[in-house]
């Protein structure tokens, strides 16, 4: 499959990891490339380059590259938005944010549990804390984007 | 009837523009029949205009050259008040004359000109240009005076006018058509947009609008003025009175991120189908790039109007929000 990622959501103002980003980006890159998966990473200078194709690109050629690809896998950042305008579904990894407000159920929303959903989930991300297990595993991605090949039109995806 | 007022209400100038402002009424090639001046200082700064040399002077001017005049003290309670009584006060056409504004000589003849030739007119004005303002061209060709570009354009008034255009609402200093239209009253002492909300009245009313070549210049006083409350309170409290009276369409503003702007962008069919007019303020244009809709910064957005009410997370926090952002974009804007 064609892949596009995007791993990262903007800074904080405070310089904390923002807690949208998931932790084990790293894992999940070296299981995709195991399956042959072509992979790439769109993001801004300055992040993380996670595979060799990376790319910053406005949002026309975003556009064009969603259209373009079978699938994406993103954090809860604009990308869900993007592809979700463009009728294109795919893996959004959430964290402390709940995706019947934030996500789109064309996608995959996938969550470690609902337990860590914030309390307050309109407050800034500057107001809350990291927490490295509000997030599935590398190897459930693996799994639901191996299963869910061919299969993008499913709906209530949420899946923790 | 009799046939012409001028008023000017002022605040805190009798020692700046004041004088300069009657003085270029009294230089008119057509003069008023009577002015009033409306004393809205303090009662503790009000002087007798009389005791002052310079106003002794021009008062006596104005006396040779035929035109009465009097001094009503205002109550402070907005512009509105004082106009609204000259609105009143039993004369066919009312000149408003802003205290910091000097008008050239032909400004009243002009004007009345075409008040009184043309059809049904409401009022007429002229250019009002501040000396120091330096607007670009493209800014000038993208001027307008329709009510539905009032968010998103210059004032035509702000440039020199060329040619006469028909037009939706005036500005600053004008001659109108007395006691046709009344001025807002519920406004705040601050009076924002009064004569917006006056002039696009005539419009509603099946009377003309005009802007007409002919120059006054507006020095926007640094000190004192009509408008001199500064409460930013008021301003919102106007631009609600503004918005609920006027149907300049919908302002959207989105100070937020861009996975909220394409979220915003999928209810954006049905805002046009509901809006014949929107505007929207926003961080990120490109998103609504193959839209042909106005679109104009946060701070632009941040001068006409409280944008915090178009928080998108607040409203979601405020309602405890369950439901998507999609759903609860269409709750705020639809």
């Amino acid at each position: 499959m064609k892949i596009i990622i995007h791993p990262f959501s903007r800074k904080l103002r405070n310089g904390k990891l923002n807690p949208k980003v998931y932790p084990h980006w790293i894992s999940l890159v070296k299981l995709l490339k195991g399956y042959d998966h072509a992979i790439v990473q769109v993001g801004e200078e300055g992040e993380e380059h996670l595979v060799d194709d990376f790319r910053t690109l406005s949002l026309k050629e975003l556009k064009r590259l969603i259209l373009e690809y079978d699938t994406f896998i993103c954090v809860d950042s604009f990308l869900q938005h993007l592809a979700w305008r463009l009728s294109k579904s795919g893996i959004v990894l959430f964290g402390q944010s709940d995706p019947k407000i934030f996500g789109h159920e064309e996608n995959i929303n996938l969550y470690s549990d609902e337990k860590y959903f914030r309390q307050y989930q309109f407050q800034t991300w500057e107001e809350c804390e990291y927490i490295k297990e509000a997030f599935v595993t590398p190897e459930e991605i693996l799994k639901c984007i191996n299963n869910n090949n061919n299969n993008n039109n499913n709906n209530n995806n949420d899946i923790c | 009837m009799k046939e012409i007022l001028c008023s000017i209400a002022t605040r805190g100038r009798y020692d700046t523009t004041l004088p300069l402002a009657l003085a270029s009424i009294i230089n008119q090639t057509k003069l008023p029949d009577h002015i009033i001046i409306f004393d809205d200082n303090d009662e503790d700064k009000r002087i007798d205009l009389r005791e002052k040399e310079v106003y002794r002077n021009l008062l006596l001017m104005i006396e040779l050259k035929g035109i009465t005049w009097q001094v009503i003290f205002g109550e402070r309670k907005g512009p509105q008040y004082n106009h609204q009584i000259a609105n009143t006060f039993g004369y066919k056409w009312v000149l408003r004359v802003d205290d910091d504004t000097i008008l050239e000589p032909n400004v009243l003849q002009t004007l009345y000109n075409k008040a009184t030739t043309e059809e049904n007119v409401g009022a007429v004005g002229g250019c009002i240009i501040t000396p120091w303002w330096n607007f670009s061209v493209e800014e000038r060709n993208k001027s307008s005076n329709k009510i539905e570009d009032i968010y998103s354009t210059p004032n035509k008034q702000w440039f020199p006018i060329i040619d006469t255009e028909e037009v939706d609402h005036l500005h600053c200093s004008f001659l109108y058509r007395a006691g046709v239209c009344d001025y807002n009253l519920q406004l705040s002492p601050k009076g924002f947009r009064e004569e917006t909300l006056f002039t696009y009245e005539f419009i509603k009313r099946g009377y003309k609008n005009f802007i007409i070549p002919c120059k006054t210049w507006h020095l926007k006083a640094s000190e004192g003025g009509i408008r001199g409350v500064n409460d930013e309170e008021m301003y919102i409290y106007d631009e609600e009175i503004f918005r609920k009276n006027i149907d300049c369409g919908k302002l959207c503003v989105l100070n937020n991120g861009i996975g909220d702007h394409l979220v915003f962008e999928s209810i954006l069919p049905e805002l046009i189908n509901k809006y014949k007019k929107l505007t929207l303020a926003v961080c990120y244009p490109d998103v609504f790039e193959d839209y042909n809709i106005p679109l104009i910064s946060i701070a632009d957005a941040e001068k006409i109007t409280n944008i915090d009410r178009y928080n998108i997370y607040k409203f979601m926090a405020d309602r405890n929000w369950k439901n998507s952002l999609q759903e609860a974009y269409k709750t705020l804007y639809l």
